[in-house]
């Protein structure tokens, strides 16, 4: 029906009144289904489509949402359970961390220390000896000569590293617990570990104090 | 002039149309200002991106402030006041009977293009706000919101008082955008100028807002035009009609979660971009329906659908490139990369610019009651307008990779990255530059289109007009 006058791009024609056009559509709207018993395809596809989505969100959902818990932002990470955060450190873990970025300045990281000024670990009595002394020694520090493996290191400045007054570190007893079981078993060390609550024991027995000195320390079990 | 072909012409260019000459007109006139304003910063923005010290002492047009005001521009003058437009002549058309209280939208667009220029100059001079798509001062945002508030209610009162009881997937997406609006609008001034949430909180509402301007607004806009003119110029009932609900409300109703994916990587909690991936995907629902719906706009021999199935195309590319790239393991070479920008860009000039194009091709001609005056210029612009997005976007896009795959890699220098991503950002420019021909082209040919229609009232080729048939139900 349409007529012969060729197409003028400076102008659209309609192909349809406006109320045809949405009477024609509200009549596609109200449209029953088929009733001469054929299916028709695209409801189908379109409905498997809009399934398949669904089940793929959910599944995405399921496992990158971290259940929803707005501490987590990691999407593989799950929400802490209460407690489940203490008990996973490995002290082992925290100790070597702990050796590596503050104790190492001074003893190195092969535990060996500096000839004739930083005393070495590796070996030394005093690490795999009485762990009563070796806490001390970390808890409060340590000043005046001191022998170690058969050699006088004489003005010894181990500072005080636990949680006590005049101490630059207050490091947490859970702290100097894992760096001392650390040390004990690294290199050719073999010593038993050392659990927090020792330590917390002999800060508590001791109170706040100034650094140990040889003497003191000997008289210790 | 016979008084036969006159009444073929009254027939199809209404007194609905001559009672929306004005508001329209006005709000599509300073739209293609704006159009032009926006395009000639965006050229100069991609200029600077990649040769820094271009205008770099003239604090202006500094890379910073000639980004935001060309986002301002684009957003608040071009793309709100066309699809103000074509909502208002849409919904009255549909609603069958002449605009109401006209005088609102004519006030309305006037104090709304009086705030966007404001909002501009006060960037220039340094008082923008940091936060994407609400650059302008906090003091000019309400006015935005009265002046649009006052531009929507004549369109809203044709959708209250429409003839027919029916209503249109082209109403739908009209009003939905119209409501949509001011709701996003508020929300997000709101929450981030007014009284700001604190830290992620503000990402979070930001990133929403950006995804809801397109997802929610500018979106719902361009289909309501492309709804409207595929029908109405192929005379056809469009394939699969009664899925259109469903297409409808899976963009409104998803479309608003899909603001997380422009934070994935970032500081938040994990289920929310998540929860955008998933609904980016979830929205592939909605492009497939639309695609069923309009694929009769692609192959007719005319101007506006033309344009329309340019646009249809970029959407539907657009959705699904958002959907992939929005997994992760893509994210992470794309995000806050050039490529986001092209993305963008997609969007906006593609999808959004396009299809508005088109209706203004179509609307034109009826508020004017005459022909566009000149061919070659229609098809310089759609020519500019096509070749424009498609070099843009390719240019950014891959611009984009190359930067994403090179910041991933610890043994590029940063230099060498710039270097690498040089030559596309001038493809980029090269295709800005295109796109600012061609909206030049464009606004010129629509004020010789309007200075037609003043000076001659009677259009000399009003016969053109043909009577349209009424529309048959479809043969399934």
């Amino acid at each position: 029906m349409s007529d012969q006058t060729p197409h003028d791009p400076r102008f659209d024609n309609a192909g349809a009144t406006d109320e045809s056009l949405l009477s024609a559509h509200e009549r596609e709207l109200g449209k029953k289904p088929a009733d001469n018993g054929h299916y028709k395809m695209l409801p189908l596809v379109l409905l498997f489509v809009f399934s398949g989505l669904i089940f793929f969100a959910g599944t995405y959902l399921n496992e990158f949402s971290g259940h929803f818990d707005p501490s987590v932002f990691d999407e593989h990470g799950k929400p802490a359970q209460p407690g489940a955060a203490t008990a996973a450190v490995d002290p082992l873990v925290l100790g070597k961390r702990n050796y590596d970025q503050t104790c190492a300045t001074c003893h190195q990281i092969n535990g060996q220390g500096v000839a004739g000024i930083y005393p070495p670990l590796d070996g030394a009595e005093w690490v795999t000896g009485s762990p009563e002394r070796l806490v001390h020694i970390l808890v409060y520090g340590l000043k005046g000569p001191v022998m170690v493996k058969g050699t006088e290191y004489n003005a010894a400045a181990m500072p005080a590293f636990g949680r006590v007054a005049g101490s630059g570190y207050n490091w947490t007893d859970e702290r100097i617990a894992a760096t001392l079981t650390y040390i004990r078993q690294a290199w050719s060390n073999q010593a038993g570990p050392i659990t927090a609550e020792e330590v917390a024991a002999i800060r508590t027995k001791e109170g706040d104090r100034k650094e140990m000195t040889q003497e003191e320390l000997l008289q210790l079990p | 002039m016979t008084s036969a072909s006159q009444a073929a012409a009254t027939a199809e260019v209404t007194e609905i149309d001559a009672g929306a000459r004005g508001p329209v007109s006005l709000l599509i006139a300073s739209g293609l200002v704006w159009l032009v304003v926006s395009s000639a910063l965006a050229l100069l923005q991609l200029l600077q991106a990649h040769s820094p010290a271009l205008l770099a002492d003239c604090p202006i047009f500094t890379y910073g402030r000639t980004a935001a005001m060309k986002e301002t521009a684009f957003l608040y003058g071009w793309a709100a006041n066309a699809g103000f437009a074509v909502a208002l002549w849409l919904l009255a058309r549909l609603g069958g009977a002449p605009l109401r209280s006209t005088n609102w939208s004519t006030v309305g667009a006037l104090f709304w293009n009086f705030a966007v220029l404001a909002g501009v100059v006060a960037i220039a001079v340094g008082e923008g706000n940091s936060i994407t798509f609400l650059q302008a001062p906090r003091a000019i945002q309400p006015l935005l919101l009265v002046a649009a508030a006052a531009i929507a209610a004549p369109a809203i009162l044709a959708w209250i008082g429409r003839r027919q009881q029916a209503t249109f997937a082209a109403q739908w997406y009209a009003v939905a955008a119209l409501f949509l609006f001011p709701w996003l609008f508020s929300a997000a001034q709101m929450m981030l100028l007014w009284a700001p949430v604190r830290g992620v909180l503000q990402a979070i509402s930001a990133g929403w807002f950006v995804q809801g301007v397109w997802t929610l607004w500018l979106a719902p806009t361009a289909l309501a035009a492309a709804y409207y003119l595929v029908p109405k110029i192929t005379g056809r009932v469009l394939p699969a009609y009664d899925f259109a609900p469903y297409g409808f409300w899976t963009l409104i109703v998803i479309g608003g979660w899909t603001g997380g994916r422009h934070l994935i990587g970032g500081p938040v909690p994990a289920w929310i971009p998540s929860i955008a991936i998933v609904s980016a995907t979830l929205l592939l629902f909605h492009y497939i329906i639309v695609a069923l719906n309009l694929r009769g706009a692609f192959g007719v021999k005319s101007t506006a659908l033309r344009f329309v199935a340019a646009g249809l195309l970029a959407y539907l590319v657009g959705g699904l490139v958002d959907a992939v790239f929005a997994f992760r393991a893509l994210a992470a070479i794309t995000q806050f990369t050039w490529f986001t920008q092209a993305q963008l860009q997609l969007a906006l000039y593609g999808a959004f610019s396009l299809t508005l194009f088109g209706a203004i091709y179509f609307l034109g001609t009826r508020i004017a009651g005459r022909a566009w005056p000149s061919s070659p210029l229609l098809r310089a612009h759609f020519a500019a307008s096509v070749l424009g997005t498609v070099v843009l976007v390719a240019g950014l896009a891959v611009a984009g990779l190359t930067q994403g795959n090179a910041l991933a890699d610890a043994s590029a220098t940063f230099e060498q990255i710039a270097a690498d991503t040089r030559v596309w950002l001038e493809v980029a420019a090269a295709g800005q530059a295109l796109l600012l021909l061609g909206n030049i082209v464009f606004a010129y040919h629509f004020i010789r289109l309007a200075l037609a229609a003043v000076t001659s009232p009677v259009a000399p080729d009003a016969v053109s007009f043909r009577r349209p048939p009424a529309m048959e139900a479809s043969a399934s």
